[in-house]
């Protein structure tokens, strides 16, 4: 079976074999081949030995994917076909500029605009903040504003639409 | 001594002020806000007051449920940690008026050397070194563009009232002045309710390096030797060493005493730190004094053996310091680095969520104060902060090794931090030779990337964990998929 694994900006395909015996696989990440056996140590824990070495790792599952630890470094790691499917559900946070989403959890401080104001791209439109940094949400494009669907002192999340813009001179899709 | 204290701040620092109040045998009181109901600091104390909902203006910032706090509480003393109401006055002079002691210096001091001006103007007088620039701040453009010829371009606009960057610009030239005033003077405004501004020369990429002091109610001060903190973003510290790896004894010498005139000057009681600029000439010129104990003081700790936030406790109960200047002698390395709730990997967005993995770092010379655990949820309100790591060796090279070991070894998932770019700026060449400047990261770090090193391997732990879920504790599940031509393959091969 194979995995589309992105980290960061960098996609791969990761084949995997698994044997019969229960606690071995094979994987396979370009020209690279790795006989793995693993042992899990505990909930979060694995023991992975590759070439008679045995490396400890972290998995934790979150939200947007497993945070993985290995030698030293955190990886956010991420199924990218399961990612695509979530996209076409639910926007994603910075590769789809078209919706007014915070890019991380925040707190709504202020709301700029009301309902049916003309809007410029690039006007502000609700001030969020996280952790002391304030952050402006944009208008992605000239239009009005159809709803605004938040509140100061709300709560909010990637993904969630906070205002919805109507495209000047066009049906929205 | 006091029997029990009011701690009014929360975090890691809130824990490691209770640490040496257990030691000492001092009860402990926290105070918490909605979202800190199940934080570190609430559980480290002896009692927990709750304060209110998470927003700081009505629980950390809040005087008079602070306050309220303490009398329900019978605290007999109040330490405000740092940052909320640290170098607040208004906070001082309300313990004061209960008759809690609030442990730090008097109102005044904090009021006067928080005025940038009038602390320039004191430290002035005493013979401390100021940045050639203004003592009297005004809101008029005009004067400020006389003022920017006589001193001459570059130029640094701050704001009176100011700190952390807020107010503050670099004018390069005569045209950039009016815009940058008013947009400097309107910022100082809305952050500090106080928009008038004065002018610094703006040095070119000189050093931040500041002085413990420790001041008693006796008159006597002295210092405990210096911390460089030059490598910084957003104004921000984010890594801090001592000793400095340029000071010259004699230029030690000469910065401990001005330090020691400046805390004189100033009427200062308690710890407090005196910042200074050092330029590539050697030249040093006061910055401010920070009326608190500092985010990096448990270098100063690990070098000179002093646990400086019991020292605050012993002065605050009026206590002579038992310290002469001579018998404070600093030894070996040490290095701080402050570990965010940031992504490296995008423009640093704080990444405000669920901890769900902790694994602390430990061995020989290695010391976390720490804010969070596992099952945290570290809260969108406040300062990213999750812990202080700092290390400990006998020479800066051992130190800088130990620290990108610790690091190494720091497990935090469920949150983005800031330790892969860290690690990265310990290993880097211009860190390791001590070319530690305060335009660092701007210089060499503008471009950073995350190691991918170890990426396959967390490819195969995704997948193995899928595996590991998919079989369950009891039996294996069909694996999904298609067959691979892996399946037929005879033997492996790397």
């Amino acid at each position: 079976m194979k995995y589309r694994l992105k980290i960061g900006e960098s996609t791969a395909e990761v084949a995997v074999n698994t044997s019969d015996e229960k606690d071995n696989a094979l994987f396979a990440i370009g020209d690279k081949a790795y006989p793995i056996r693993f042992t899990p140590a505990s909930e979060n824990c694995y023991h992975l030995t590759l070439d008679g070495k045995t490396t400890r790792v972290y998995v934790a599952r979150g939200e947007e994917g497993k945070f993985i630890f290995v030698k030293g470094c955190a990886y956010l790691v991420q199924d990218a076909d399961e990612r695509a499917i979530q996209k076409t559900r639910r926007s994603g946070m910075d590769e789809t500029p078209g919706e007014v989403t915070p890019p991380m959890p925040a707190v709504v401080v202020r709301i700029l605009i009301r309902e049916g104001d003309p809007v410029k791209r690039g006007q502000g439109l609700v001030v969020v903040t996280a952790m002391k940094m304030e952050t402006t949400l944009v208008a992605p494009w000239n239009g009005t504003v159809k709803a605004i669907n938040t509140a100061e002192g709300a709560k909010v999340a990637p993904g969630d639409i906070l205002v919805e813009i109507e495209k000047e001179g066009k049906d929205h899709e | 001594m006091f029997r029990k204290v009011l701690i009014a701040n929360r975090g890691e620092i809130a824990v490691r002020i209770m640490r040496t109040c257990r030691e000492m045998g001092i009860q402990t009181v926290a105070v918490y806000s909605e979202a800190d109901k199940a934080a570190p600091h609430v559980l480290e104390a002896h009692e927990a007051i709750f304060l209110g909902p998470s927003e700081p203006s009505r629980s950390y910032l809040n005087i008079d449920k602070l306050i309220a706090a303490a009398k329900q509480s019978g605290a007999e003393a109040v330490h405000p940690g740092y940052g909320f109401l640290a170098e607040n006055p208004a906070f001082a002079e309300a313990c004061e008026a209960t008759g809690i002691p609030f442990i730090g210096p008097t109102a005044k001091v904090i009021r006067d050397l928080g005025n940038k001006t009038l602390a320039r103007r004191i430290m002035k007088s005493a013979g401390v070194p100021v940045i050639p620039g203004m003592v009297e701040a005004t809101t008029d453009p005009d004067a400020l563009q006389k003022e920017a010829e006589r001193i001459g371009y570059p130029v640094l606009v701050k704001a009176v009232a100011g700190g952390g960057g807020k107010g503050m610009r670099i004018i390069s030239s005569p045209d950039e002045m009016k815009e940058a005033c008013l947009s400097a003077s309107s910022e100082a405004q809305k952050a500090f309710g106080e928009g008038s501004l004065y002018l610094e020369k703006c040095l070119g990429a000189p050093r931040h390096v500041e002085f413990q002091i420790l001041a008693d109610h006796q008159g006597h001060v002295v210092h405990l030797f210096e911390r460089e903190c030059s490598i910084q973003r957003r104004h921000q510290k984010i890594i801090e060493e001592t000793p400095s790896p340029v000071l010259t004894p004699s230029l030690r010498e000469a910065m401990g005493k001005a330090a020691v005139s400046a805390a004189k000057a100033s009427g200062y009681v308690n710890a407090g730190t005196v910042e200074f600029l050092l330029d590539p000439s050697g030249s040093f010129y006061f910055l401010e004094v920070n009326t608190r104990l500092q985010v990096e003081h448990p270098i100063t700790e690990m070098t000179t053996g002093f646990d400086l936030v019991k020292q605050q406790m012993e002065i605050a109960a009026g206590n002579p310091l038992k310290l002469e200047q001579e018998q404070i002698i600093p030894k070996g390395h040490a290095m701080e680095c402050r570990i965010y709730a940031e992504d490296p990997e995008a423009r640093f967005l704080p990444s405000p969520g669920r901890v769900l993995v902790h694994q602390e770092p430990s061995g020989p010379g290695v010391r976390n104060d720490c804010g969070i655990y596992a099952g945290f949820e570290v809260p969108v309100e406040y300062d990213p902060i999750l812990s202080k790591l700092i290390v400990a060796a006998g020479t800066r090279e051992e130190a800088r090794r130990r620290m990108i070991r610790a690091l190494e070894d720091y497990v935090i998932l469920g949150i983005r931090t800031t330790i892969p770019f860290l690690i990265d700026i310990f290993k880097s060449p211009a860190f390791e030779e001590g070319k530690t400047h305060t335009d660092f990261i701007e210089r060499h770090f503008q471009d950073w990337h995350p190691n991918m090193d170890s990426a396959d391997l967390a490819r195969i732990a995704y997948i193995v964990d899928e595996l590991a879920v998919s079989r369950g504790p009891t039996k294996q599940v069909t694996a999904r998929g298609w067959p691979t031509p892996w399946e037929t393959l005879g033997h492996w091969r790397l």
